[in-house]
This record gives C-alpha cells, structure tokens and sequence, in this order.
C-alpha cells in the first residue's frame, strides 16, 4: 500500500523484536518514557481523546470519552486488557501481542497511567497458549527492567499487571463478562448501571479496553493526536488492522488506515491476493462473524466504522474478515453461524438463551436438507426479537448473533430457497416426524460427569 | 414519594423501589420471574419489559424510547412516564412466553405446580395459543436435589430465583448454575445436597413447577387446596404462614408476607412441624374420671360439672387453693377466657404461665451474617405464645405466680385445684414436677393433646386442639400481636378450646376471637387491633 | 406414581475421603492470591493448574480448591462448567482440539474432524482407551488465517490436511512448543518430569 508505513506491525518480522532489548532499540517504551515523566494523566485523556481513537474490540467506542467516565474522587483503579478475542474470524490481537508483545505492555502502561490505574490484568483467552509464554516472558522482562512494579520510572507510579487466562467462553469479551471471570465466576454480563467505570472488577471503578486499542496509544503519544486523527476517513481515525480467512491466496493480518474496502482487502497485491483455486467470492462476512454479511455485489464497502452501516451491518466488528467462496453451501454457513451463538450464548436471558439454541436446531435442519421456507421466516423473526440494542438482553450477544443470521437468511434467501425446493417431496416431513417423539441430544459443552445413579421419588 | 405515569394513569409509589414493583403495588399485572422483592435484581428473564419515555436528544422533548427497558431494573423517579399497554410490550411478552415452551416438557397433567404455576398464568394471560416447534425437545435428567427437594430441570425458567436465595437469604449457597446457553441446568455440588433450614422457600419462590416438595409430590391438585391465614407455631418469631388444606386435611403449609416479621420466607421446622397433628392417638373428648374409670362425657354437660367440681373445692379449701398453669402454646383468647372463668368461681386463684422450653440456640441467616444484617431468625422458644400468655395474666391482675410456686403449694396442699393446660407436642412434657404435685390433687384438670402421665391422672380431660384447629391470637418475642385463622376442623368429637372456654365462661353461641379480643381490650389495651400483615400486591409473587 | 431422579446426595465418585491436592499445589495456587483483591478471584487460575496438575477437575478436586479460597463447592462446579476449557472426567494424555468455527469450516475442517476421528477411532468428547489422546471440537481458536487448525494440547497447527493427519497424530513432538514456556499456569512437575499432582 502505498504511502502509508505500518503502525503497528511496524516491527513484524524484526529478529529478537520479543525481547526488550530489541524492542527498545526499535524505539519500543519510548513513548510510555514520555507520558510518564512529561505528561499528566489527564493531558494524555485529552490527547487520546483528540486523536479520535476509537475501540477496535467491536463496538467503536471513543475510548478517551471511556476514560473520562471515571470518577473524579477514585482511589483504586482497575485495568482490564481485553484478550478474549473470539469472534470467528479475528486474530489480529494475537497477532499484534506474537509479533510484538512489547508494543502491547508498553500501550497497557500509558493506558493505566492516563486512567491512574494500580492494577491491570491481561484477560487472554485460553487457547492462545504459545501467545501466553510470549507474552509472560515479555511482561516478566518488562518487570525486571522497572516497567512494571512500585515506582516506575522514578516517578512514583505504581502499576502490577498480570495475564489472567480465560478458559474458554466467548462473552467474556463482553466487559462486564469479562470482569465477572476475572474475579473467577461464570462470565456472566452484569446489568447496567452501574457501569464498570463506576463499579467493575472487585467493586473498583474499572476501565476494559482491547488489545489493538492500547496497541495505538503509544504512537499517538509519540507522534500526537493530530498526526493520528489525519489516518483513516472521518470519524474512523487511525491506522486499522484487518484481517481474512478462508479461501483467499492470502490469508493474514494486515495493517492499513481506517477505510479500506472489502474489495480491496480481498483482492489487493498487499493484502489477500484474490481467491484461491479459482473461486470467486460468494459473500464475505467483513468484521468477525458478528456484524453480518455482505454479497460478492457489496464488496466496495469501506471497512470503516460508518460506512459498514450502509450495508446494514451491526458495525465494523473487528474488521476480520471471513471471506466466502462460490463453492460454500449457505445452508451449512447458516447453520454454522447459527451453532457457534447457540454454544456460547451465556444463559441468563431468555430471548437469547433459547432464541439461540432454537435457531442453531432450525439450522441445522436446513443444513442437513429437510429446511421448510416457513423456517427462515421463522428465523427472521427470531432475529429480529433478541439483542440489546432492542433491548431484550443484558448484552450485546444476541445482537450479533442477530445480525449475521438475519442477513444470511435475508441476503441469500434466493439460494437457500433454492435448495430447499430441491429437497425431496416429503423428505422434511419424514424428518420432522422421526426424531419428534426423540429428544435433542445436548451438545456437549466439556466432558460430562461420570454415569448418573437413579432413585425413585418420592421413595 | 415520588409520582409516575403507567399507561397513563398516575402511581404515587413509595421511593427507593422499581418501577416493577411500583407496577405491582398499583394492581398492573406485569408479567416477571426473576425478579423478586426479597432478591436481588437480575434482570435476565425479560418479561417485565416496557417501554419508557426519554428526552430526545436533539429537542429534550419527552419521546417514548425505541428501546425496551426492564421496569425491575428502573428505579421510580418524580415524573417518569411508562407503559406497558403498548404491542411492542405485549409482543415481547408473547415472544418470550413461546420461548420458555420451546423446550419444556408441557406435562401440566402430572405436574404439581399445575393451577397455581406462573408459566401456565402468563401463557394464558400473554402468551399465544399454537406451538412453532416442529424440532425435538431437550431433555434433562430429573434430579434429587436434597432430602425434601426434587429438581425438574426441564420445567425450569432459568430465573434463578433459587440460586439467589441459597446465595442472598440463607447463605448456605447449596444451589448453583452448571453449563451455559442453553444447556444451563441449575444443580448442587453432589453430597452437598439443598438441606438447610430455609431450604422449602426455593419451592415457593419457584415461579414453575421445577422445583418440588418430596411431602407435596402428588399428595393434592393446587385447585383444590383452600388456603387458612395463620401464624407459625414453631417459635417465637411469628411467622405468618398459610395453610392449604382440603376436606380438613392439612396438605402443606407456606410463608405469607409480613414485612419486618418474617417476609417472604418460613423455616423449614415450621413448616414441616405440624405432623403431629395427625397423631392417631389425639385426645378428642372430654373425659371425667371417677374411682379410678374414665369415662366420656357429652360437651354439653360438661360446663355445669366443671363448675360444681370447682366450686366444690373453693367452697372447702377458699378461694387460693384454686390454680391453674397457662400454657403457651395457648392463644390470648383461649388464655384469657380461661382465666376469668376461673377467676370467677376463685377470685383469688393464682395463675402461672407453663414451662417455657429451649430449643438450640438462635439460628441466624444469612449464615455468618454479621449481627444487624440478619434477613430470618429460628429462635431457640419453640412456643408460639409465651409473651400473649404472661400478658393476658398480667392483664388479668390477681396473683401471678411462677411454675415452681404452684407446683410447691399444691405439693404443700395449699392448692387443691389446679388447671393445667398441655398441648406441647413434645416427649419431655410434663416433667416430674409437675406429676409429683398432680398426685396430691382433689381436682385436677388437664387440656393436653397427646395422652401421658399427666393425662391419665387428670379428673377432667379436656382436648387441646392443634392451633390449625383453632383460632386466636398470638404474641410473638417482639411483642406483635396477630391473629390465625382456623383452617382445619379438629378431629370429630373435639371442640376448639376456644368453644368449650367460652361455653364454660357461660357464653351463648360460636366463639370468635374477635370478640374476645374486643372484651379483652377493657384490661388489655390494644387487642382490638392486632397485627395483621399487609395483603401481598395480587400479581406480585 | 414416582420418578427416577439422579442421585445429587451423595458425593460423585471421584470425591474420595482424602485430599488429592498436594502440598505443592496448594502452594501454587496461594502464590495467585496476592494478584487480587479478592481470593476466589484466583479460581481460574486455580482450575488451570489442577486441570495440568491432576489431569481434570474431579469433583474432590473442586472440593480442595473450595477449601482453599473459602468458597461453596457448588461455587466451583458453578465457574468450572460454564467454562468449555476444564475436564470433569479424567481425558487422554494429549488433547486434540479441532476448530469447527467458520473460517475452518470453509477451508476443509470436517475433513479434518472426520480424519481425526478416524485415525483415533473415536468421537468427540471421547478418549483412546489407552489414554493416549482425546478429541474435541471448539469454536473459533483465533487461528483463521492458518484455517483448518488443530490444536494438540499447546501447539497449534495450521493449515491441517486431511492426509496431514496420521503423520501429524503419530509424530511425539506433536504438542511441543517452539517458544520458551512460563510455567506461571503449569501444575506441579517432579524431578522426573511426572506430575505431581495427587497428594
């Protein structure tokens, strides 16, 4: 891409650029050096707060106008860095953390600093396991050399970061989800209010932001807020880090400023390289799983936080895109898509709790040939009934569960219509018949106890 | 106080609750399970959605929000407007009545919770009619849960009413949450079963039939169940309780709301301690003995040879060496009523209340509370009444004496008569004491329950009804009066004491406490008006 | 009429009268509490560490660890089922994750689920009856790029083939990390390098 040198992935590729020996020399905690000895916290809310720098977790929130929820008069602050990504389709976090775990540390340092945090915690999800010995040995090195611990830099700053590994569960990227894992229960999302700049983790006003968010911090700092707010389009500031998968020449992670077309990251020479083996795109879902998909004729929206809302999307997402080829069946995406929401959806409210295991079954039946059209009206309707953003729910789960279902069944209701016609006379019929006097197998979400002892009651 | 707008209409509501339980309180049927008054706020099942009124942004118009806001989780504030009268409300309502039924077992015809379960109410009242499930059902093993508690996860809603009250009221956190999704199932640790003495709550709280009483488990059909208000004999707190019971069988008893006494919840000793009353050996007639026989005798003869054998004793012996022990298992009433009829025939008799036993110690929940933090306490009186007792002799004026006095000047034969009064449904009553002075007696008169020592040495043997037989008042350890109901009839024969001590006492017709309370205020000020709790909002549960 | 209910009275078979927590263990898992303001705030980790330590999460498991940071027992199973990463029951000694998420999912993973289960002989949620090997399927690994993936305990590995599979499966230094470990999260390792779990 021409004309724009990487942010972040600056130092992909750099030999020894996990150690801090190195990552120093490439000009890594420079700017952390900076805000701690030239900068109050406030001046680095306001500058962050200029620079535009909005959440690259999913929601798109300006996290200077986050930090500035905090209360005035608070004692302890808390920090929690958001490493569950687990959105199908996304993994420039980790990424980012492999290539260059030092930018990650040095980003939560300024970040706790500007929020006067004491305490920051890593939430990485569990399966990154050789992320987590990345990263662990870089934050020990980091604490070695003074980075982390009592009086940094002299300054009198005291901040102890520590990685809190998940254990496999995709709310927990939810804020309040996350913060109730932290504190080792199920990741249940807490109502709001009160919200966790008020009252989060261990009852401490709490300030959750991701990974590639801090990531941005320290070149803001160095570089200012205008040098950072004149990257992107309007509204979507910065340098952005996208992602593809599936059957693309390419596959990876790629840095480019805010704006980038679904076209251009699928096709472009420093991007994807086109699709494999001769396909040609079907669809692409543009920003993890959850924000919807777009149609091989949408493929010139811009991958910013506005324009996606064209295209009817729930938002930018993550901006990993999962790219669809002309050989998948929609039947098994949808019922794909539709499973992966019914595994992890938390339980606690009713429309996404049994919404979610109702669609994935409907979905399943579809994939396995015996769909009816009445079902993906049904579906549609399922989907228009849950979320927060109607809300039905305590969090956001439902409605990216929602989005992408909804915008399968409606922008591919030609082909999934289609192939129901095709199915045999009575075929859906047979099916429905046979297994209703059954019951659901329940999928398992972990091994199951040991064999059941029955008793009669009453005895 | 602050005034809100529900569809409409003006709601003065008290400050500091939600706009759910403002709703409730005003008579709005607002659908809800998990939210209960006595809990905390979760949120999750979101039912009692509405729609509210917010600012616009751009006018500060007052506009109706796009979104749904649960009323559980909006606290009430001066000049809110809501509404839950609205198709938005009603759909969702509609939409997550038919998800709760996407998996459930529809088995209404064994269910015990069928005509008094709230997922039969709100499916009726705002669900819809026709299944669109065509796909197979989960279904979750049925799983014994504790030694009176069966659990039917497919039943369940989810709403976790009774994780929260293991968690927030008895503190003994059996109950818990496994899985997720919607393969959630609530559970306990296995060996540590759901077994504490508040445990029978997570059945009432139960808005479905998920959660089930093993002594309930198809003993009776809801609908057929008449429901008595009364108070908890099991000790001194008072709990208001309700008693279902048909054909006079009592089938179960159940918490009833009273603020500040007993909320929402009973203990389980309360509430699974009345088995006595089914005794097959109950003392059901009157019985008078003469040369050592015992013989039956008609109720209605019964005051005029009560009387004579009584005046007998003051016409020899004066008017102290009459006596009589006030039980408190005894209601004001019936306490009071005996002791004027004796007073009466003996001005001088003195009276003493009956033993007082000690159960245990105080039994504070949540467990390890810190003290002021307290949401129920078992106390260590097993009596419901001990307080109405002193109080009505008290009342009374005359001589009060304590136990051992009377026991002392009866065995001293300075008392000559003496009335005791029984009905303690334990072993350990009477104690020798008590028999020792009884042998030395020219009258004795016993009104006890259970046939012993004491009962086979009475002259006069009078039924004592069990207080589900029998109403009245009682005086918990604070001091509150409040009355019961009779549920049940006693078993045929026996009469109420309150009716016989009213015959005796030479009134005319039926007993009602209500008028001897109204007699009694004379020396008793304030038994006219005791305590009786609140009404519970008639949608709220 | 009565019902067949599961018993939930008695403890589970795997909650025996003895502790299976060592010493050691304990000691670890204390070694997270000053990372906290709060003590049960170390139960993840805690899990992590019995799960490498004893192999799963046994029911007597979660009864030491309740002990440990002084919360119920059923607070444990709570936390521990809601999450997909703990055991309940004793898995093989390698533990083959395939991801069936989308981006997999379009890249051939069901061949891949269907290779492994062919060359273990067995299904998901199953172990090889010489302990050898379990086999899951997880949502998302955060692996996309590298789609289909496997993971065999730590290691991941990308852009399996079908046909990559035997050898792959075969190979002993199929779980073997490339990078230096922290052993911040690993259970107790005795001298010979067995785990020194069980008390």
């Amino acid at each position: 891409m021409s004309g724009f040198e990487p942010v972040l992935l600056r130092n992909v590729g750099v030999e020894g650029v996990r150690t801090l020996k190195v990552s120093e020399s490439r000009g890594g905690w420079a700017a952390a050096r900076k805000a701690l000895t030239t900068m109050t916290p406030d001046e680095i809310v306001e500058e962050v707060r200029r620079s535009g720098l909005r959440g690259r977790g999913g929601a798109g929130f300006p996290t200077g106008v986050k930090w500035s929820f905090l209360p005035k008069d608070r004692k302890h602050t808390v920090l929690c860095v958001n490493f569950d990504e687990s959105e199908p389709g996304t993994f420039n976090n980790r990424y980012l953390a492999e290539h260059d775990p030092h930018l990650v540390l040095e980003g939560i340092l300024i970040a706790a600093y500007a929020t006067r945090a004491d305490l920051a915690y890593i939430y990485l999800r569990a399966e990154y396991h050789e992320l987590f010995h990345i990263l662990q040995r870089a934050l020990d090195e980091a604490y070695a050399a003074g980075w982390f611990g009592a009086d940094i830099l002299g300054t009198g700053y005291r901040l102890e970061c520590h990685i809190h590994r998940g254990a496999g569960a995709y709310v927990c990227g939810e804020e309040t989800g996350l913060i109730e894992s932290l504190e080792g229960k199920r990741g249940w999302p807490r109502i709001k209010p009160p919200y966790p700049a008020v009252r989060g983790a261990f009852g401490r006003p709490t300030v959750v932001n991701n990974v590639e968010t801090l990531a941005c911090l320290p070149a803001i700092i160095e570089r200012g807020a205008e040098w950072f707010a004149s990257i992107g389009t309007p509204g979507s500031t910065g340098p952005k880090l996208y992602t593809v998968s599936g059957p693309v020449n390419r596959p990876g992670c790629f840095e480019a400023p805010l704006g980038l077309t679904v076209r251009e990251l699928i096709e472009g020479d420093d991007f994807a390289g086109g699709m494999a083996g001769g396909r040609k795109v079907k669809a692409v879902i543009p920003g993890g799983l959850s924000v919807g998909i777009l149609t091989a004729d949408e493929l010139d929206c811009r991958l910013d936080f506005t324009d996606v809302l064209n295209y009817g999307l729930l938002g930018l997402g993550t901006a990993g895109a999962i790219v669809i080829g002309d050989d998948a069946d929609m039947r098994k995406v949808l019922a794909n898509t539709a499973r992966f929401y019914a595994h992890e959806s938390c339980g606690q409210c009713t429309h996404c709790r049994e919404g979610t295991g109702w669609m994935a079954r409907i979905a399943e039946r579809i994939a396995a040939g015996a769909g009816r059209i009445a079902d993906l009206d049904l579906i549609v309707e399922l989907c228009g009934r849950m979320g927060m953003m109607s809300g039905m729910s305590i969090c956001g789960l439902p409605d990216g569960a929602a989005y992408p279902i909804r915008l399968i069944v409606e922008k591919f209701r030609g082909e999934l219509e289609e192939a129901i016609g095709r199915q045999p006379p009575g075929y859906t019929e047979r099916y429905i018949r046979d297994r209703i006097p059954s019951v659901y197998a329940l999928p398992v979400l972990q091994a199951g106890a040991a064999p059941a002892r029955e008793r009669a009651v009453p005895a | 106080m602050a005034t809100i707008i529900i569809d409409g209409r003006e709601i003065r509501c008290r400050d500091g609750i939600n706009v759910l339980q403002a709703a409730l309180e005003a008579g709005f049927d607002v659908p809800h399970y998990c939210y209960h008054p006595g809990l905390s706020v979760v949120a999750s099942c979101r039912l009692c959605l509405m729609e509210m009124k917010m600012p616009d942004p751009r006018t500060n118009e007052p506009q109706w929000s796009p979104r749904l806001v649960p009323s559980c989780q909006t606290p009430v504030r001066d000049g809110l407007e809501v509404r839950f009268d609205s198709e938005k409300v009603r759909a969702n309502q509609r939409s997550v009545m038919e998800y709760y039924l996407v998996n459930h077992p529809l088995d209404c015809p064994v269910c015990d919770k069928a005509g008094e379960c709230y997922l039969q109410d709100y499916s009726y009242r705002f669900g819809q009619a026709a299944s669109r499930v065509v796909d197979p059902k989960h279904k979750n093993p049925k799983k014994d849960i504790g030694p009176r508690t069966l659990l039917y996860q497919d039943r369940c809603v989810l709403c976790s009413r009774c994780v929260r009250f293991t968690q927030e009221v008895s503190g003994t956190s059996e109950l818990c949450l496994v899985d997720r999704g919607h393969r959630a199932e609530i559970d306990v640790f296995p060996g540590r079963p759901l077994d504490n003495p508040l445990q029978g709550n997570v059945v009432d709280i139960c808005p479905v039939g998920s959660l089930l009483d093993k002594s309930f488990l198809f003993k009776q059909r809801v609908w057929y169940l008449r429901t008595a208000a009364s108070i908890c004999r099991g000790c001194s707190t008072g709990c208001a309780i309700r008693v279902d019971h048909h054909e006079d069988r009592v089938y179960r008893l159940r918490p009833r709301w009273n603020p500040g006494v007993n909320d929402w919840w009973i203990c389980d000793r309360g509430r699974f301690g009345w088995d006595f009353i089914r005794a097959p050996d109950r003392i059901v007639s009157p019985q008078i003995c003469r040369g050592g026989e015992a013989g039956r005798v008609d109720w209605s003869s019964l005051p005029t040879m009560i009387r004579l054998r009584i005046e007998q004793v003051v016409r020899r012996h004066g008017p102290t060496s009459v006596a009589a022990i006030l039980s408190p298992e005894m209601a004001c009433e019936e306490a009071w009523l005996l002791g004027t009829f004796l007073r009466g025939l003996a001005p001088g008799a003195p009276l003493a209340r009956g033993p007082v036993f000690v159960e245990g110690q105080e039994e504070r929940f949540p467990v390890g509370c810190a003290p002021g933090q307290e949401r129920f306490i078992i106390r260590p009186e097993p009596h419901p009444n001990r307080r109405g007792v002193e109080a009505v002799i008290e009342g009374l004026g005359g001589e009060s004496a304590d136990l051992e006095e009377i026991l002392g000047r009866a065995a001293g034969g300075a008392i000559r008569a003496l009335w005791v009064v029984g009905g303690y449904p334990r072993p350990d009553w009477p104690d020798q004491a008590l028999l020792a002075a009884a042998e030395k007696l020219e009258l004795l008169v016993v009104q006890d329950m259970l046939p012993g020592a004491l009962t086979r040495r009475a002259h006069i043997l009078l039924p004592f009804c069990a207080w589900l037989e029998r109403e009245g008042t009682f005086m918990n350890h604070a001091g509150l009066l409040q009355p019961f109901e009779q549920a049940v009839q006693p078993p045929e024969e026996a009469l109420p004491d309150g009716q016989y001590l009213w015959a005796l006492a030479g009134h005319a017709g039926l007993y009602r406490a209500a008028r001897v309370r109204e007699m009694m205020a004379a020396g008793l000020p304030g038994f006219d008006r005791p305590h009786v709790p609140p009404e519970e909002p008639e949608h709220a549960h | 009429m009565a019902w067949k209910a599961i018993d939930r009275i008695t403890p589970a078979d795997d909650d025996g009268d003895a502790p299976v927590l060592s010493e050691a263990v304990r000691e670890k898992i204390r070694s997270f509490f000053p990372r906290y303001p709060e003590k049960r705030a170390a139960l993840l980790p805690a899990l992590h560490i019995v799960q490498d330590a004893v192999g799963y999460v046994s029911h007597r498991a979660m009864r030491d660890i309740a002990e440990l940071l002084d919360i119920p027992p059923a607070q444990v199973l709570d936390t521990v089922t809601f999450y997909s990463h703990f055991w309940t029951r004793p898995r093989g000694r390698k533990v083959v994750v395939a991801c069936r998420s989308l981006s997999c999912h379009l890249t051939g993973a069901e061949a891949v689920i269907e290779a492994v289960k062919r060359h273990l002989g067995i299904g998901e949620h199953e172990t090889t009856p010489d302990g050898a090997f379990s086999f899951v399927t997880e949502e998302c690994l955060g692996a996309c790029e590298q789609g289909p993936c496997l993971l065999i305990n730590e290691r991941l590995h990308g852009r399996v083939r079908p046909e990559d599979v035997p050898r792959l499966l075969n190979d002993p230094d199929n779980d073997r990390l490339d990078v230096p470990r922290s052993d911040l999260y690993d259970g107790i390792r005795g001298p010979t390098g067995e785990m020194e779990g069980r008390a």
